[in-house]
């Protein structure tokens, strides 16, 4: 699971929030998000000046971060403290994952304060992000920012190898002749392998090709993975997946790519990459001339996912007023401009968005959403363990067991999970 | 009699902390684990239905509880007896005075001091490829004996298990090394000097004189070692995680991700209680047969 916009931080160091003891009357709203040290210090700091305008802006107001960070522990952790009744009074809340918090009661609806703030207006952010975190009437996050995952590609691989930029409506089979054009093996030194596509098994990075191919992860209602990871089209794009590691090696596995020990595109020796908005900051710094467009389809129509990030509120907050005073700050136009100048993602206000995106790669992001659906995670409870169960299906091929076996097998046990809610 | 009762408050006093503690952070936890493991208890669900055995059913046709189980005797199977053996070693050679070797007791100990995290950051590092400790070692034997081997084997995913074992028995080295230690120090110095007057040579004095005079530290030893092996858990969560691909997905890492990511509490108790009966049954399996051993000893003499 991609923990928010590219955040998973790796080590567990607490962050540098803790200031001493507060004067008395002070109101303190405690506000937990992912972002530890692994994050981009400038943005770090970016973040600290916007909460201390907002803290200028409302005199005797303390705003405390709780920071946690590592790639997985967000959500237990926090989860955790709603269970313990010491639960923060704001969120960031990742679309992955809205469902265990949204669908348990744990978030405040947001509804009617919305209805009663003539100073807020809904409409100004994209309405498919927005209904994330809505169930019928009600709604539990407003967006900060987003972003689909498309597809990046190496300009220069591309012209060395004389091959053209890839064209937006190109289908599976056609990607794979460009994967297979732009591999480049030379005998006898792994470490100078050059792959077709930069693969990493991460469900919430591959799932999109499911879709592509006319499959589906589980039902619509999201109750059942029988028939559906299972079925013929899902099949096919999995077993599309899992020969371009052990057939025709124009991707790496997951142990290959660990022992490069380097993000194989950022340093040339991958030509593709599926990724969010978060790598163009990385890749720019880099200097890799990059290229986007969208991921190939057999289905005469893009398909990607979008994930996204909000602001939700604790249920039992004491504090209401001011945690909606902040979520307004934090996803408002004015602020809005300030965080998405980084680069990391796409702002959900479509004037901000739209402000952005000036070129044709930010272009392209814009254009992704509109093909792009919500990972089943904003929906699906143990959405998280079907995931897990995904990314193991891709180790067990890779490892050797038969495609069909394990796809059937993973889709027992992920009906097993879904059954047991 | 007129003084039974106030000695007799004096020494539930004296009982009274060690009693509060078991009660509060053993036997407690064990009854509400049992109550726990006989309902359908998901931590964020208000209704919590009594199921019978259900949850213990379950668990029959999970495969990857029953892989956790595998995962975890080979573990045990693979660390105890190299563990021990290493720890025998260390302390044989500790067992002598020469100068320094207090020094050298110390450097020996020291990982048991250390947290298990810190030490499972150190043994990531340890075997990373190329940068690793143990690829900079295979570097080291190409350069010496003119070989080829390649120095960017990931350890980690390639012999997992092994990785995880290896940091077990470096980790645990220290206490049983220690035990070892005293141990040998018990066994008077004039049976060997008898056994050398008798021509004895230095490896029959150990069969015959150390290992079976050992046998009662030897027993705690394995003992104890079983118990924490079949109980492995922080360096498979900083480390593997359980991977790669459930290889390394322990019985109590488990237990950790359906109770704390899945929310399955009354599932997850099932499960401990199973890891419970597991440990239970090969400790009693060990103290029997230790006691048919000394029994028969007992006989011989």
């Amino acid at each position: 699971m991609i923990i928010g916009l590219g955040f998973g931080a790796i080590a567990a160091i607490s962050c540098q929030e803790s200031r001493s003891e507060s004067p008395p009357q002070t109101t303190i709203l405690r506000v937990a998000n992912w972002e530890g040290p692994s994050v981009d210090a400038g943005f770090l700091l970016q973040e600290r000046s916007l909460r201390e305008e907002f803290e200028r802006r409302h005199p005797g107001v303390r705003i405390k971060i709780e920071n946690i960070p590592g790639e997985g522990q967000y959500v237990p952790k926090l989860l955790m403290m709603f269970v313990a009744k010491r639960a923060p009074d704001v969120l960031q809340l990742d679309a992955s994952y809205a469902s265990v918090f949204i669908d348990n009661d744990l978030l405040l609806d947001m509804t009617p304060i919305i209805e009663s703030d003539t100073s807020f207006e809904l409409d100004r952010y994209f309405r498919n992000v927005v209904d994330v975190a809505r169930r019928g009437d009600a709604l539990y996050a407003i967006p900060l920012d987003f972003t689909p995952l498309v597809l990046f590609y190496n300009k220069r691989l591309f012209d060395e190898a004389n091959i053209p930029y890839p064209n937006r409506d190109w289908t599976c089979d056609e990607f794979l002749e460009v994967a297979r054009a732009l591999t480049i093996d030379p005998p006898g030194d792994a470490s100078k392998k050059q792959y077709g596509l930069y693969f990493r098994n991460l469900m919430s990075l591959w799932v999109p090709w499911i879709w592509a191919n006319g499959g589906s992860v589980l039902s619509p209602d999201g109750q059942h993975a029988e028939g559906y990871f299972n079925s013929e089209q899902s099949i096919t794009a999995i077993r599309f997946l899992t020969d371009m590691i052990t057939q025709s090696h124009v991707a790496p596995s997951d142990s290959e790519a660990a022992a490069a020990g380097v993000d194989l595109f950022q340093v040339g020796r991958a030509a593709m990459n599926v990724a969010g908005h978060w790598m163009i900051i990385d890749y720019r710094t880099a200097n890799v001339d990059f290229g986007v467009t969208m991921l190939p389809s057999n289905t005469g129509r893009p398909r990607t996912v979008i994930y996204e990030s909000g602001l939700a509120i604790n249920r039992e907050t004491k504090q209401q007023t001011l945690a909606w005073e902040y979520v307004k700050f934090m996803t408002s136009a004015e602020v809005q401009k300030i965080r998405v100048s980084s680069g990391l993602a796409i702002s959900a206000q479509k004037d901000v968005a739209e402000y952005y995106a000036s070129d044709e790669q930010e272009q392209t992001f814009l254009e992704a959403v509109e093909y792009a659906s919500g990972p089943r995670g904003a929906r699906v409870e143990p959405y998280a363990v079907i995931e897990d169960l995904g990314r193991e299906v891709v180790e067990n091929i890779v490892n050797g067991m038969p495609v069909r076996a394990a796809i059937n097998q993973a889709a027992q046990l992920m009906e097993r999970e879904l059954s047991q809610q | 009699m007129t003084q039974g009762r106030p000695k007799s408050i004096a020494g539930y006093l004296f009982v009274g902390p060690a009693m509060l503690y078991l009660g509060v952070f053993t036997v407690l936890p064990m009854v509400v684990a049992a109550y726990l493991s006989f309902h359908h208890w998901h931590l964020l669900k208000p209704d919590h239905p009594f199921v019978g055995l259900d949850n213990y059913r379950r668990l029959l046709d999970d495969p990857y509880f029953v892989n956790a189980i595998q995962n975890t005797i080979a573990f045990t199977a693979l660390s105890v007896p190299v563990g021990m053996a290493v720890a025998l070693a260390a302390a044989v050679l500790l067992n002598r005075s020469i100068p320094g070797i207090r020094l050298f007791r110390t450097v020996f100990y020291i990982p048991s001091v250390c947290s298990q995290v810190a030490l499972s950051m150190i043994w990531i590092w340890v075997t990373l490829p190329n940068a690793g400790f143990f690829n900079w070692l295979i570097g080291g034997l190409n350069a010496c004996l003119g070989t080829s081997f390649s120095t960017d084997v990931n350890f980690l995913t390639r012999f997992p298990m092994i990785s995880v074992v290896l940091l077990f028995i470096w980790n645990g080295l220290g206490p049983r090394m220690v035990i070892f230690l005293a141990g040998l120090q018990n066994i008077p110095e004039s049976l060997y000097e008898a056994a050398r007057v008798d021509g004895a040579t230095g490896w029959q004095r150990f069969r015959h004189i150390t290992m079976p005079l050992l046998a009662p530290t030897t027993f705690f030893i394995l003992v104890t070692t079983t118990i924490a092996a079949l109980q492995i858990f922080t360096p498979i969560y900083v480390m593997t995680q359980g991977g790669p691909n459930r290889a390394t997905d322990v019985v109590v890492f488990h237990i950790y991700k359906e109770a704390w990511h899945k929310f399955h509490i009354g599932q997850a108790s099932a499960m401990s209680y199973v890891l419970f009966s597991i440990i239970m049954v090969i400790s009693l399996l060990q103290f029997w047969v230790m006691k048919r051993r000394s029994d028969s000893i007992a006989e011989a003499v």
